[in-house]
Order: structure tokens, then C-alpha cells, then sequence
């Protein structure tokens, strides 16, 4: 026998009669409540997602509207926003063209005189000498 | 049916299956968490909490290892937090374990006595759980030191040194108590 087995020899217990029964009804009490603890987290989370998108248009509507980053990139110059001048353009109905434009024939084109002709030729100062034909 | 299917089952949500579990363990783990808490309304408690992981915990149970393993490991698990809790055990230095010459005595020799076994109840109240769990593991509940070893998830080397620390604590505690010492628990 081994000097540890004193050890198996103090008193021991069984569990309550009803032990089954209170750990079943311990389950279901616990599952109620998960499944309720789990309810609340999803509305919780719809909630939270719905204000935060409510907040958005709400802000896009009162807080962004009208301002474009022109506006926001002129802010504190002492100068018209760019956005202003879009904006009046756009109030004018006016429609904006935006065409190619090569300078280099516009230029040429524009011209009133004939075009000049320049021939080249070598020009020397020194004298010919000792040319014999 | 044997453990592994029965615990299949309880991870599809078997509440039968579970109550059969309930029903083969209830005394055993009743019984270890007396034995290591030394109450027994609190092991009552403990017990059902136990069991109550068991069925929300299941689908977590990897068979690597027995059924039972896992729920004494879960038993153990909540048995220290409760002491931690409560701080109801005392703070020993194992240097003064080491330093104690452990007499070659057998304690179970002679039948039991009330008086030793109170004693004896003591000085497992007042050994640190690092050590109670193994010793009431391996004393009590007669599992292998290589069934603790998975139960707690520690070296075999580990669990073989603690259970040799809470054993020699306890006998310390005994000697003093048969030699008519006082002793604070």
C-alpha cells in the first residue's frame, strides 16, 4: 500500500439526488438568456449601422452640400473659388466646348504676308586668288 | 454508447446525450471538487458549472484526448479561479519543503483516524493549488501522471515535480500535526 493512499480514504461525497435535474434547468435558463444576449447584440448592431447611415445623409445633406474641393482647396485666398465660376457657368446655362488646339498652324495660318523663301548660300570675305581656269 | 459519440452528440445539441454525461460523471467530479475545495455546496456549484461548459463548450472538445480529461481539466480550471477568488489558500515556501527531511512514515499503515483525516484535510486546504490539483489528481482520483499531464497540459517532468512538492508539504504538515504541533492552516 502506498503512503498516498490515506489520500483516497478521506470522506467522499456523491452529488445531490436532484443534481441533474438543477444543472438542466440551469441549461435552459442559459440558453434563454444567450439566445436573448444574442437578439440584443443584433438589433444593437442594426441600430448602431442604421444611425451611423442616418448620420451620413444627414451630414452629405446640412454639413457637404454645395461645397466641391475647388471650393475647399480656394478657402482663405483672397481670390473667386474656381467653384463659383463652375457654378455660375452652370447656373447660365451655358455649355462648356473644349476643343484641340494646335498653335503652330493656328500661328501660321493667321499670317498676312507670303511666306518668304530663304535660300542659303556660303559667303566668304576673303579674296580668290591664284584661281586658274 | 461510449464517451466520444456521446459528446458527438452534445456538439449537435443533444440534450439527452448531454443528461447521460451529467449522469456518469455528476459524482466523480462532485467528489474531486470537495476534495478541492473542501466544501460542499461549492463543489455542488462548481460541478454544475462544470457541466454547464461542458454542453456551451463541446464543439471545442478535440477527441485527442479522453472525454474525461477534458472535463476534469475543465473542473480543475474553474476549481483554481474559485480559490483565486476567495484566497482562501495559504502562501508555503517551497523552500522550506525542500529544506524538510521527510520522514519514511507510512501514513496509511493504520486505519484511518477522524483526527488524521482532519488533519490531513487541512493540509490540502492549505497547499497551493500548483500542488493540489495534481496530488488530489493522482491520490484521490488515481489518474496516471501522464493522464495530469494532459488534463493540466504540462510536462510529465512538471506534474511528477509538483506532486512530489504537494506530497512532501503534506507530510510536513502531518508530522507536525501527529507530534502534537500546532500549526496554522
Amino acid at each position: 500500500m502506498s503512503d498516498w493512499e490515506i489520500l483516497r480514504q478521506l470522506d467522499t461525497v456523491k452529488a445531490p439526488p436532484d443534481f441533474e435535474q438543477r444543472v438542466m434547468a440551469q441549461l435552459s435558463l442559459r440558453k434563454r438568456t444567450e439566445r436573448r444576449r444574442r437578439a440584443i447584440l443584433r438589433w444593437s448592431m442594426a441600430g448602431s449601422f442604421a444611425t451611423l447611415a442616418a448620420a451620413a445623409v444627414l451630414l452629405n445633406i446640412f454639413v457637404f452640400q454645395g461645397r466641391s474641393p475647388f471650393g475647399i482647396a480656394d478657402r482663405g485666398k483672397d481670390i473667386t473659388p474656381a467653384s463659383s465660376l463652375v457654378q455660375r457657368a452652370a447656373h447660365e446655362r451655358t455649355i462648356q466646348i473644349i476643343e484641340t488646339l494646335d498653335y503652330r498652324t493656328e500661328m501660321r495660318s493667321r499670317s498676312a504676308e507670303p511666306e518668304t523663301v530663304y535660300l542659303l548660300e556660303q559667303v566668304s570675305d576673303t579674296t580668290p586668288r591664284g584661281v586658274k581656269y | 454508447m461510449d464517451d466520444q459519440e456521446l459528446i458527438r452528440q452534445v456538439q449537435e445539441g443533444d440534450e439527452m446525450a448531454f443528461g447521460t454525461i451529467v449522469s456518469a460523471y455528476k459524482d466523480r467530479i462532485v467528489n474531486y471538487l470537495y476534495q478541492f475545495t473542501g466544501d460542499y455546496q461549492k463543489a455542488v456549484e462548481l460541478s454544475q458549472e462544470t457541466f454547464l461548459r461542458v454542453y456551451f463548450k463541446a464543439k471545442q472538445y478535440r477527441p485527442v484526448a479522453p472525454l474525461s480529461s477534458w472535463i476534469y481539466a475543465i473542473a480543475s480550471n474553474l476549481a483554481k479561479t474559485e480559490l483565486k477568488r476567495t484566497k482562501k489558500f495559504a502562501a508555503v515556501s517551497l523552500d522550506d519543503i525542500a529544506a524538510h527531511e521527510v520522514r519514511q512514515k507510512a501514513y496509511a499503515a493504520d486505519p484511518p483516524d477522524p483526527g488524521l483525516i482532519r488533519n490531513l484535510r487541512e493540509a490540502l486546504e492549505a497547499l497551493h493549488p500548483r500542488y493540489r490539483v495534481p496530488v488530489v489528481l493522482k491520490d484521490v482520483e488515481g489518474f496516471s501522471q501522464e493522464e495530469i499531464a494532459q488534463i493540466l497540459k504540462k510536462p510529465v517532468g512538471t506534474i511528477k515535480a509538483r506532486i512530489s512538492r504537494g506530497r512532501s508539504f503534506l507530510k510536513k504538515r502531518l508530522e507536525k500535526a501527529l507530534a502534537g504541533g500546532t500549526y496554522v492552516a
